[in-house]
């Protein structure tokens, strides 16, 4: 076999692709053609489906019907990402530069919250937060807000859950990118002149940007199909295209719908993703590499 | 009192396993993916073609003349498919159910009794090939919802039992559960257990409450809970509405969701839940919602405050039913299990076991003596007064139930 290999070097780079090939092939290809097929069904579980391509309609028709929650998952998803971002890179940054011995610990701590479960994490905010909470309630008997007053159920505790959730999607990356500049480079600029604001505007930033890009896709796209933090946290008005598809695959069995509607996310997705990669130059970005 | 906690009380509610099923509920879909479009016809097979059962019951039923023929000879087995919670588990023995063991000891069939339905569609999904092609599912019996048991009647998927062989169950059977819509016969499906839907409050926050109008109450903006069960929410609007969930028809559903519609935009509502719902009572986010009697006995316990009431409107009941699948193969055996459960006796067993409301008279009078607790509880035996303002939901075909399903999607926020 050493031999073989030795003898094909060729060979080598597609053999190491292959299970990823395969996994890819067999868990997305697969089941994406499946689920295409299924968006261009008419029918019912009862009467049994018919697959036509007429029954593009299934997708004007979910576009029309569920826009607000599409712009709604935009909108939440965005707001999480920059939020995120505003939270991330100066936590990645101290880490980074500032973290001294303490930069394993600290980066574990980033981590920890991960060894619980997605939906404990998220349904603790609602003890937090609830409206006669630890911190609702002491404010509300100090009477520093209106009894009325909540969080949970508004658009404001959907994206901070989701903000929450995907936070160390956010900062590792940002770390990495950070981690690996070359300090001398700092220096030199300082050398140069420049002051510590210009050598971050002019020096440290533009070479964490890859990180800022990995990251903010790490968090935009899962949190746009997000569907758990609306559903514990928020309220009728703040449904999102994730809630929408979960009920029409699970409750209303209606499939066609709700296969149309996860092409429409892919597609929403792949869009948003290409302007912003175009808009930051990716491509140099990651020849640099993440 | 205090020190000891209510025995078997603690373990969760079933419909909180409904929750856990997305899983299974894709798998039913993956499923649905993996059939050919042509292959699904439906029905046609099953329904006219009565005699493909080999069943024991089936033999006996057409021949049956003035004179009863001999009583068909119990299976050395039984297949029994049910939802978690909804068996006695034996106290001395907690891997075994003691009516199961009870009744193997009287018939020697041993009962196979995995309790894995979670979901009515996932666990319906599972079966669908066998019952669209008309045969055995491998199981005797099966528990599922009234819709989905009013849609396998629909679909002709389910045996009809000869309640010669049920004495007991035709003479236990409470009143209620009686000449539903859906059954015309009456003999296709067995209420298993049975929940109210009703009003779920905090006195200490409300005071007593007896209206359904409290739910449309600006008083109380956004500390009030829908539920996200079409049937329960649309039922008890249509109660407050003065009309008759066991009649609902497209006109009335309309009317219903744009009452819900008044309270969502009022911002009155603030979430549609499923049984998420008793966690925000017992935090305090909610002081009112609509809500299933078996989950009120347990937050009770933890939140004496908390009432559970049928406000004079009325309330919803909603039932989970034994059915026999078409071209079982112990469908015998299986009747004689059911009608073994409608002992009152055996009934009081589950009943002390399972937080829901039995639907077998004389299990509460059987409790009384052994655990009066349990049969003094109107949650699990509500008196017959409230009996009475308890409606079952209309039966709807499959066009209606996707109308229904589709205006209520819309008005919970859901597109």
């Amino acid at each position: 076999m050493g031999g073989f290999l030795r003898r094909h070097k060729r060979v080598v780079p597609y053999l190491l692709l292959a299970p990823g090939l395969l996994w890819l092939a067999v868990f997305y290809v697969v089941p994406g053609i499946q689920m295409f097929m299924t968006s261009l069904w008419s029918g019912t579980l009862e009467t049994g489906y018919e697959f036509a391509l007429s029954n593009v309609s299934n997708y004007t028709q979910a576009l029309q019907r569920f826009w607000p929650q599409f712009s709604r998952s935009i909108l939440y998803g965005g707001a999480a990402t920059l939020l995120t971002f505003a939270i991330s890179y100066p936590l990645a940054y101290t880490i980074a530069f500032r973290g001294g011995r303490y930069k394993n610990l600290l980066l574990f701590l980033v981590v920890a919250p991960f060894f619980t479960s997605f939906l404990l994490r998220t349904v603790s905010w609602k003890i937090i937060l609830g409206d006669t909470g630890i911190l609702l309630g002491p404010l509300k008997d100090l009477g520093f807000l209106p009894e009325e007053f909540r969080l949970l159920a508004t658009p404001i505790a959907v994206v901070a859950g989701i903000t929450y959730n995907f936070l160390p999607f956010m900062t590792l990356p940002i770390y990495v990118s950070l981690e690996k500049i070359d300090k001398r480079l700092v220096e030199a600029a300082e050398d140069l002149f420049a002051s510590s604001i210009g050598a971050f505007r002019r020096i440290t930033f533009p070479l964490s940007l890859p990180g800022v890009f990995a990251g903010s896709l790490l968090t935009f796209i899962p949190a746009m199909g997000d569907y758990v933090n609306a559903e514990l946290l928020g309220s009728p008005e703040t449904t999102m295209i994730g809630n929408v598809i979960q009920n029409q695959f699970l409750t209303q069995n209606n499939y066609p719908t709700a296969s149309a509607l996860s092409f429409i996310l892919m597609a929403g997705i792949l869009i948003s993703v290409g302007i912003y990669a175009r808009l930051l130059g990716t491509d140099e970005l990651t020849a640099g590499g993440v | 009192m205090n020190e000891t906690p209510p025995t078997n009380r603690g373990h969760l509610s079933r419909r909180r396993f409904v929750q856990g099923s997305a899983l299974a509920g894709f798998a039913t879909f993956l499923a649905a993916c993996g059939r050919s479009a042509t292959s699904v016809a439906p029905s046609v097979a099953p329904s006219s073609a009565p005699s493909a059962a080999p069943s024991a019951a089936a033999s006996a039923a057409p021949t049956a003349t003035v004179a009863p023929t001999p009583k068909p000879t119990m299976s050395a087995e039984l297949n029994f498919a049910n939802w978690t919670y909804y068996m006695d588990v034996d106290p001395n023995d907690e891997t075994k159910f003691k009516t199961l063991e009870d009744f193997k000891a009287e018939y020697g069939t041993t009962v196979k009794y995995p309790e894995n339905i979670d979901g009515n569609d996932s666990f319906i999904g599972t079966i669908r090939p066998q019952l669209v092609a008309g045969q055995d599912t491998g199981w005797d019996l099966i528990v599922v919802t009234d819709w989905m048991a009013a849609r396998l009647i629909r679909l002709g998927w389910v045996e009809a039992m000869d309640l010669g062989n049920m004495p007991n169950v035709v003479a236990n059977l409470q009143d209620v559960y009686k000449g539903v819509s859906w059954d015309a016969t009456d003999d296709h499906h067995v209420p298993w257990q049975s929940g109210m839907t009703g009003l779920g409050y905090d006195e200490a926050k409300t005071g007593a409450l007896t209206s359904l109008d409290a739910l449309w109450d600006p008083k109380y903006k956004g500390k009030v809970i829908y539920l996200d069960e079409m049937r329960d929410t649309i039922g008890l609007t249509m109660l407050k509405l003065g009309l008759d969930p066991s009649k609902a028809t497209v006109a009335d559903c309309d009317a219903a969701v744009a009452e819900i519609k008044k309270a969502t935009d009022a911002g009155i509502v603030r979430a549609f839940m499923g049984n998420k719902y008793a966690e925000e009572l017992k935090s305090g986010n909610a002081v009112l919602s609509m809500a299933w009697s078996g989950d009120m006995v347990q937050a009770l316990l933890d939140k004496p405050t908390l009432k559970f009431t049928i406000a004079d409107e009325g309330g919803m009941l909603w039932t989970d039913n034994v059915l026999i699948p078409k071209a079982a193969l112990h469908a015998y055996t299986a009747q004689v299990m059911i009608d073994f459960c409608y002992r009152p006796a055996i009934a009081a067993q589950i009943a002390a076991y399972v937080n829901y409301i039995s639907p077998v008279k004389g299990a509460a009078e059987v409790l009384l003596a052994k655990d009066p607790d349990i049969a003094n509880n109107p949650l699990i035996f509500p008196p017959p007064a409230i009996l009475e303002k308890l409606h079952i939901f209309n039966g709807l075909n499959e066009a209606d139930e996707k109308y229904f399903n589709d205006k209520f999607a819309t008005v919970s926020g859901l597109g």
